[in-house]
């Protein structure tokens, strides 16, 4: 049997996160000449968070399809990637692409509530929740048009003005969507 | 509860507001129990969305990924690469090792049949991907060389690294040879580009054996 | 002594170790040993024993979270000292096995199998769904197992025998033997060292061998359909049975065999420095006996 050797599991000064985006790096570079194996090590490193971004924008049924054309497109175009952003940040970009196109081309609703309809619909905190819904469900439950404000502003942090292009809205609009949003799901924070 | 102030809450959590409407505000705060109460609750939700554990499908999805982007005009199935596609993937290990030959090579073939489906590449498409490939390279290195020196790696790891990274090396630069004699050569092309890999594959393994084990 | 965990127990062995565990169905075992050696060998109960040769001052932790049993070597010491452990689980039990300074070796095993180490040699037998086995320092080698299978290795030999299923395999410095092989999809690369090949040849399949210092040997049943493409820089095709070479270009030649068209499978040999062996299946068995 071998003899073991020094050192093993000592920390690099680099830190993990480091050494984590330098693997990265390198596995785009991997995949845009062709490496498939290098794009399915994206694809486990993103796919949780692409899943999610698709099941609280356009709903659960609908997320596996959606997640995969992302991984198919981001393929694709992976020739397009300069790499000035993170490769996170540009998958999720065409990701939110995406499912807004989705949703345009299959005629997904864009109803945009009154602030008294959506209270009435919702419960607050002032009164007792009729079912028992948990954070998650809550957003799956709002009015669609709130529903992508707040996942994009409150979960994937764009700005109104970013919101406001997507979806093709005023930035003041965004922001009332986002407060109407946020005060319906006051009474789901501690579920 | 609604008052005048409750629809600005979100604005003034989120720094959009102005310093006069923000004092009074802030003003109307200090003597309403009831607004600090929503103030509060629509924080939390700001801050519960931006913890929301991200979950992954309950099934894999690669399989079907992998079907569709072998199965469609992509990089997979493609064996031959053109001399400016071979710059994208190798000309940062090229510039790093300082071989101007192989540059002058370049510059002087004509571009082999570009293959079908990737995307057409041109000069300033070529140096503007060049940064993020050179990056990875030099960053990967550093962290091979930083593993060396702070223990991460033992001794007998970084004989075995540093042997196949000399092999691979030596690898590079035949096929570099070779490729300045027949740049045309779509072999040769492809060859060098896929030895690049190699390198920078050998590179990401040894990176992540850096990592500390948990 | 046969003992039940229960979710987010651990339990701490000091000492020599010999214990048997119950845990649900569907359990994943993980284990990790950063030194030493680590034997997984599938069996029929549905309990899991480790038995464990260490010092005093090594500890073995035992947790089962969730579905998840892992198995983990710590140390008092400054360095780890090896810990051989020897594991006997459902054969039906998904593995994730890793070490650092680590043999690894699994017999028996019917699920997946998943196997990191740096220095060490990598033996399974057995495995389904998915297999992967990765070393730097250390041989690989795999028998009996019907999976997608996914083996690297830098500086050593890469061996699979009786396997079914896509395979993609690759080292730096050392051969690649693919024998009793069924697939439809290979992928074989070292940069300096031979590449073997004696399976199937499916229809409608995919195999590509490339190495760029050594031979590449390939065993083409009679009535395979394929595409053949065979790229050398200095080297030479050796045919144990005629050729037609259709298209060629310096480097770069091709020929068919058998029906040609939509059922051909494509092969794609590659090796700068080297001969491409083309043989029929029986006379790489001579060979090899």
């Amino acid at each position: 049997m071998r003899k073991p050797g020094p050192g093993v599991g000592v920390a690099s000064e680099r830190g993990d996160r480091t050494t984590a985006a330098d693997a990265e790096t390198a596995d785009v570079a991997l995949a845009a000449s062709g490496d498939g194996r290098a794009f399915e090590r994206l694809y486990r490193g993103h796919v949780a968070r692409i899943h999610s971004l698709a099941c609280r924008m356009i709903g659960l049924e609908l997320a596996d399809d959606v997640t995969q054309e992302v991984f198919v497109r981001a393929w694709r175009k992976l020739g397009t990637f300069r790499g000035e952003a993170a490769f996170g940040t540009w998958l999720y970009r065409l990701a939110v692409n995406l499912i807004l196109a989705q949703r345009q081309s299959r005629g997904g609703e864009r109803v945009w509530y009154d602030a008294g309809a959506i209270l009435e619909t919702t419960p607050s905190a002032a009164r007792e929740p009729e079912l028992a819904l948990d954070f998650e469900d809550a957003i799956s439950r709002l009015p669609s048009g709130a529903r992508q404000v707040f996942v994009l502003h409150d979960v994937a942090g764009y700005k109104h003005e970013e919101i406001g292009a997507l979806l093709g809205i005023a930035p003041g609009t965004s922001k009332s969507q986002l407060h109407r949003a946020r005060m319906a799901l006051r009474g789901y924070l501690d579920r | 509860m609604r008052d005048q102030w409750t629809d600005r809450f979100s604005d003034y959590l989120d720094g959009g507001m102005g310093g006069t409407e923000r004092q009074a505000l802030e003003q109307h705060l200090a003597g309403c129990a009831e607004c600090r109460s929503v103030l509060d609750q629509l924080t939390r939700v700001r801050a519960r969305a931006r913890v929301l554990p991200d979950q992954a499908p309950a099934r894999d999805l690669w399989p079907e990924i992998a079907r569709e982007i072998a199965g469609g005009p992509s990089r997979l199935s493609v064996r031959a690469f053109s001399v400016p596609q071979l710059l994208a993937a190798g000309v940062a290990l090229m510039l790093l090792s300082g071989s101007a030959a192989w540059i002058a090579a370049r510059r002087a073939s004509p571009s082999a049949a570009a293959p079908p489906g990737p995307t057409a590449w041109h000069a300033s498409t070529v140096w503007r991907s060049e940064a993020p490939y050179a990056a990875a390279v030099a960053q990967l290195q550093a962290t091979l060389d930083e593993g060396r020196r702070s223990g991460a790696l033992d001794t007998a790891t970084v004989r075995v690294l540093l042997h196949s990274l000399a092999i691979v090396d030596t690898a590079i630069l035949e096929a570099r040879r070779a490729l300045a004699a027949d740049p045309a050569s779509p072999y040769l092309n492809h060859h060098l580009a896929d030895t690049m890999r190699r390198k920078l594959d050998l590179l990401r393994q040894a990176s992540a054996i850096t990592t500390p084990r948990t | 002594m046969l003992g039940t965990l229960a979710t987010l127990a651990t339990l701490l062995l000091v000492g020599q170790t010999d214990t048997t565990i119950g845990v649900p169905a569907g359990t994943r075992l993980e284990v990790s040993n950063p030194s030493g050696s680590i034997v997984v060998k599938g069996w029929k109960q549905s309990g899991v024993r480790i038995h464990a040769e260490h010092e005093n001052s090594d500890v073995i932790e035992l947790t089962l979270e969730g579905s998840v049993l892992r198995v983990k070597t710590t140390t008092r010491r400054s360095s780890p000292r090896e810990v051989n452990l020897i594991i006997s689980a459902p054969a039906s039990m998904p593995l994730m096995l890793s070490g650092v300074q680590t043999n690894i070796d699994v017999d028996g095993a019917q699920a997946s199998v998943t196997v990191e180490t740096v220095n060490g040699e990598v033996n399974c037998r057995g495995g389904s769904g998915f297999v992967s086995l990765k070393s730097v320092d250390g041989a690989v080698a795999l028998q009996q197992a019907k999976a997608r299978i996914d083996i690297n290795t830098v500086n050593e030999n890469v061996s699979v025998a009786d396997v079914a299923g896509e395979i993609s395999t690759t080292t730096v410095s050392g051969d690649i033997a693919l024998r009793n092989v069924e697939s439809s999809s290979v992928e074989a690369a070292t940069v300096s060292g031979e590449v073997l090949y004696a399976g199937t040849i499916t229809d409608g399949g995919h195999y590509h061998f490339a190495t760029h210092n050594g031979d590449v040997t390939l065993g083409l049943p009679e009535k395979a359909n394929a595409t053949i493409s065979v790229s050398t820089f200095n080297g030479d095709l050796d045919a144990s049975f005629p050729v037609n070479v259709a298209g060629a270009s310096k480097h770069r030649f091709s020929f068919g065999i058998g029906a040609s068209g939509a059922r051909a499978a494509r092969i794609d040999i590659e090796t700068f420095n080297g001969d491409i062996k083309l043989r029929r299946p029986a006379e790489l068995d001579e060979q090899h006996e």
